[in-house]
Order: C-alpha cells, then structure tokens, then sequence
C-alpha cells in the first residue's frame, strides 16, 4: 500500500513536532505555514521559563529536525478551507492550490491579544506602554527600551491577565503563561537593570507548571521583584516621559499609584481561527465573540468531531497552554493520528477481502 | 473652616504613593533580614499568632506595609509580639519572623 500522507497546517511549535513525530513514523507529512519561515511564537522569544533557556537554539534544533526525507514544508500558504472527498481530506489554500492527504492535524496556533483594545492601558498612545511580545523583541536587542539609556534604575510594572480572565474583551479564559512569563521577564529584566525597581500586578497568581513557583520565589527572594494583587484601573501621562498608574492594592485595602518608565502588558491568547463545519468540508474563518479555540470531542483525545474522521488538533489552537504541554501534545497527536492511519487501511484491507470473496462466488 | 460641607472629607493620605523613596532604616530591615520577601501574604503567621488573640498584631500586615513603604504604625504594631515563635513553626515560605520583629522594634528609627 501506498505511504500515507498527512496535512499539518500551522508550523509553529505544534505542527513541527507533530511532523517530525509522524515522519519518523514512515508517514509522509506536507506542513503548511502562513508565514514565510516556520516558528510561529516561539521566534520572538528570547528565553524560556522556566529555565531561561535559549529560545532561538531551541528553535533552530527543531526547524533542522523538520529537514527530514518524509516532510515537505510550504511556507506563505494561507489554509481557507478543507474538504473531505472518499476518505480523504483535500485542503486549499488561498493560493487556489490543493493538496490531497488521508489525515489532518490543525495546528494553528494562536493570536496574541491585542492591547489597543484594553483602551484604559494607553497602549500605543503612550510609548513608556509596551507588551510583552515587545519586551522579548528588547531582550532580543531587536528594538530599544522606553526610556532614556540615561535611566540607570527604571521603575517597571507588569500588568497581568490583559485580555485574559475578562468577560468584557469576550475572554473568560486564563491564558496560563502569562503569570510565569511575567516573573522571566522581570527577573531578565532585573539582570540587565540590577538597580530597577519591579512590581507585576496580578489577580492570581497561577504557578502551575514544573518550576514554575520556585521560579517566582526566585523572583521575590534574588530579585526583589515585589507582587501586588489588584488589577490596573488605568494609565496616564506623567511628568517626565514616565506613566502614571492606578490600581487597588486589594490586600491592603487601599488605592495605590506610581510613575513608571515602562508599563509591560502581559497580552493573552485568543483565538486565531475559528472552525465552521459543514458534513463535506471545513472553513477556516475569523473568530467570533467568546468562540474560536477548538474544541475536541473530549479532554483526553484531539480528534475535534466524529463527523470528521481524520481531522485532528494539536497545541494552542485548542486554548492556552506552555510551550511544553504544546510539545507533548503534538507528539500524542501523532500517536493519534498513526492509530486512526492503521484502522482506515485495515478497514480499507477488510472491503476488498470481502469483495474478493464476493467475486469468487 | 471649608465653606462647603459635602458630609465627608477627601484626604490624600488614603494612596499608597510608591514614588515615595522607602527610608533607610527600612532597606536596612529588608537588607538584614532577606527572608522577608519570602511572605506570599497567606496569613498561616496570623492565624497562629499568640498575641493575635489579643491585639492587633498580624505579621504578615507588618510585612506589606513595610513593602509598601508605610511605616507610621510599623514600630507600635511590632511590640505586640511576645516573640513566641508559633509563626515561625507555621510559615510555609521560611520567613525568619522573630528577627524581623525584632529589627522593627530595635532598629533605629529618626
Ligand atoms: S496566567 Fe496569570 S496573567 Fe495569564 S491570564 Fe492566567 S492568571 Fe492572568
Ligand atoms: S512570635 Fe510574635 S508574631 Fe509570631 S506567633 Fe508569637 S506573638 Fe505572634
Ligand atoms: S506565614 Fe509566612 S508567608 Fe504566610 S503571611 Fe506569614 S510570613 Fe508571610
């Protein structure tokens, strides 16, 4: 029988793992990615909670993998829609090309959200008003800090759960990265700028990844990094090229404010596509309101319906997750994926016995 | 007197002002005793707390407020503590909370 093939779309974290799973696994695998290099997120990192290893040797290790017999990479190829012919999957891009395949793994990530929404916050109004995206850019040297290369000792804030946990952006969820992320970066921070002073306003503090609270622990006992439970109500111009900042201090029960020379805005997942299916095909088209993340049949599988046989989801197209449990998950999904692959050809192998057997008679 | 009375008062005071520079004597505190950034505030120190059966003391308050460069009460408030050590058995972070106690009380304030 012929080698079977696999459509991965999205090559960032997940899709490159599932790939390089399912391509050690004899299968062939066409991964498809809408930017010009595969990556996705993990290209602007600088370094990785929880222990601030190196983004980028991380990355490249991976894309190397990726150069395997059994993977074809297409890159700037913008996926609209997927359509079942026999029992096959054929996916188009907007480019008007098709590409046939006996499997689908929808790996498409995420979308950061976006801070201009959250108008109280000033983000791009303010320059001392960043994200956090843009503070790995700093980390990367790929553009500058918000204030004055004079500033010896910066006063930074890290606004948590922007855009996550709030029902008025259509987000309900908590983003799970952003807590542990915020404390990398203030601790990165502080290593550049020893005599900054740091405070992350949080609403929880939610640790819950291996490493992770003694991380944060770090933090406070190395760094001094200070931690404020209330929420930012808002951010003003202040004297001095600096921002102004109010928030409750809610354990002790009382307003708080401050001038900082840089405001970091923990932005967090939202969905980047959402999913209209119809019984013969799949479109891929903006995400509404409160919808978009993908939602498997069950917790414990990513086979995203039973009338789609062979349509699978791997990494944060499903809701936030690190980047660890995003790896872990790609390589599941192919284990998956590889068992769906052999009961199709077993039961393709059973039909022709059986018209075999009714061409004898 | 204000010639308008809006039935009540409106003092400044109320802010936590982080753009105030905290006072020597309470760096040297923290420098003394590092442990202090240890506290997560959960307030197993107060729950257990001899003296907080009777008074006010509550160290974990003593800790926030010293965080938050709000020192008026920080000596009166220390002085409750009969330096049992309960807390110190209770705290899940490790904080040396007698010596910090006792900084407060001891350390010379202007
Ligand atoms: S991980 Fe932390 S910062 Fe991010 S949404 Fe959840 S609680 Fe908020
Ligand atoms: S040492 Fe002081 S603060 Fe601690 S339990 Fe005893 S009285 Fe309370
Ligand atoms: S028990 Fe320890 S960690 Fe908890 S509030 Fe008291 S000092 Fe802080």
């Amino acid at each position: 029988m012929q080698q079977p093939t696999v459509n991965i779309i999205g090559a960032g974290p997940a899709g490159l793992n599932a790939a390089i799973s399912l391509a050690k696994l004899e299968i062939k695998v066409n991964l498809f990615e809408k930017q010009d290099k595969p990556g996705g997120h993990l290209s602007h990192w600088h370094s990785l909670f929880p222990n601030m290893y190196d983004a980028k040797t991380l990355l490249k290790s991976t894309i190397n993998n990726i150069k395997h017999p059994n993977i074809k990479l297409y890159t700037s190829k913008n996926i609209k829609q997927i359509k079942r012919q026999n029992n096959q999957w054929t996916i188009s891009s907007d480019q008007n090309q098709e590409y046939t395949s006996d499997a689908v793994i929808i790996t498409s990530g995420f979308n950061l959200f976006d801070a201009t929404k959250k108008e109280e916050y000033g983000y791009g109004i303010y320059p001392q008003v960043i994200t956090s995206l843009e503070l790995e850019q700093m980390f990367n040297k790929r553009s500058k800090w918000p204030f004055s290369e004079e500033i010896e000792a910066p006063k930074a804030g890290f606004v948590h759960c922007v855009g996550s946990r709030d029902t008025k952006c259509g987000n309900n969820w908590c983003s799970k990265v952003c807590c542990v992320k915020a404390v990398k970066q203030a601790i990165e921070f502080k290593k550049l700028f020893p005599k900054a002073e740091v405070n992350c306003f949080y609403m929880d503090l939610r640790m819950f990844g291996k490493g992770y609270e003694e991380l944060y622990m770090k933090a406070q006992v190395d760094y001094n990094i200070q931690f404020v439970r209330g929420r930012l109500s808002e951010a003003s111009p202040a004297n001095g090229n600096k921002v102004n900042i109010k928030a409750e201090d809610t354990l002790m029960n009382r307003p708080l404010k401050q001038n900082l020379d840089m405001l970091v805005l923990m932005v967090g997942m939202t969905p980047a596509i959402l999913l209209n299916k119809q019984s013969e095909h799949i479109d891929f088209v903006k995400p509404k309101f409160q919808q978009g993340f993908i939602t498997p049949v069950d917790n414990y599988q990513s086979i995203i319906s039973q009338d789609t046989p062979g349509v699978f989801a791997a990494g944060t197209c499903k809701g936030p997750a690190s980047l660890i449990d995003v790896i872990q998950d790609a390589k599941a999904t192919a284990f998956e994926v590889l068992e769906y692959l052999k009961k199709e050809k077993e039961k393709k192998a059973e039909i022709l016995e059986k018209f075999n057997m009714i061409c004898a008679h | 007197m204000c010639p308008l009375n809006f039935g009540y008062s409106v003092s400044e005071v109320k802010v936590i002002d982080l753009n105030q520079e905290k006072p020597v004597w309470l760096k040297k505190i923290f420098k003394l005793e590092p442990s202090l950034y240890r506290c997560i505030s959960c307030g197993n120190c107060a729950a257990i707390c001899t003296a907080g059966h009777f008074t006010e003391m509550k160290f974990y308050r003593l800790c926030l407020n010293a965080f938050r460069g709000q020192t008026s009460e920080l000596k009166n408030n220390a002085k409750a503590c009969i330096l049992c050590g309960k807390c110190q058995f209770a705290c899940p972070r490790g904080v040396n909370i007698r010596h910090a106690i006792m900084l407060i009380t001891q350390i010379q304030q202007p």
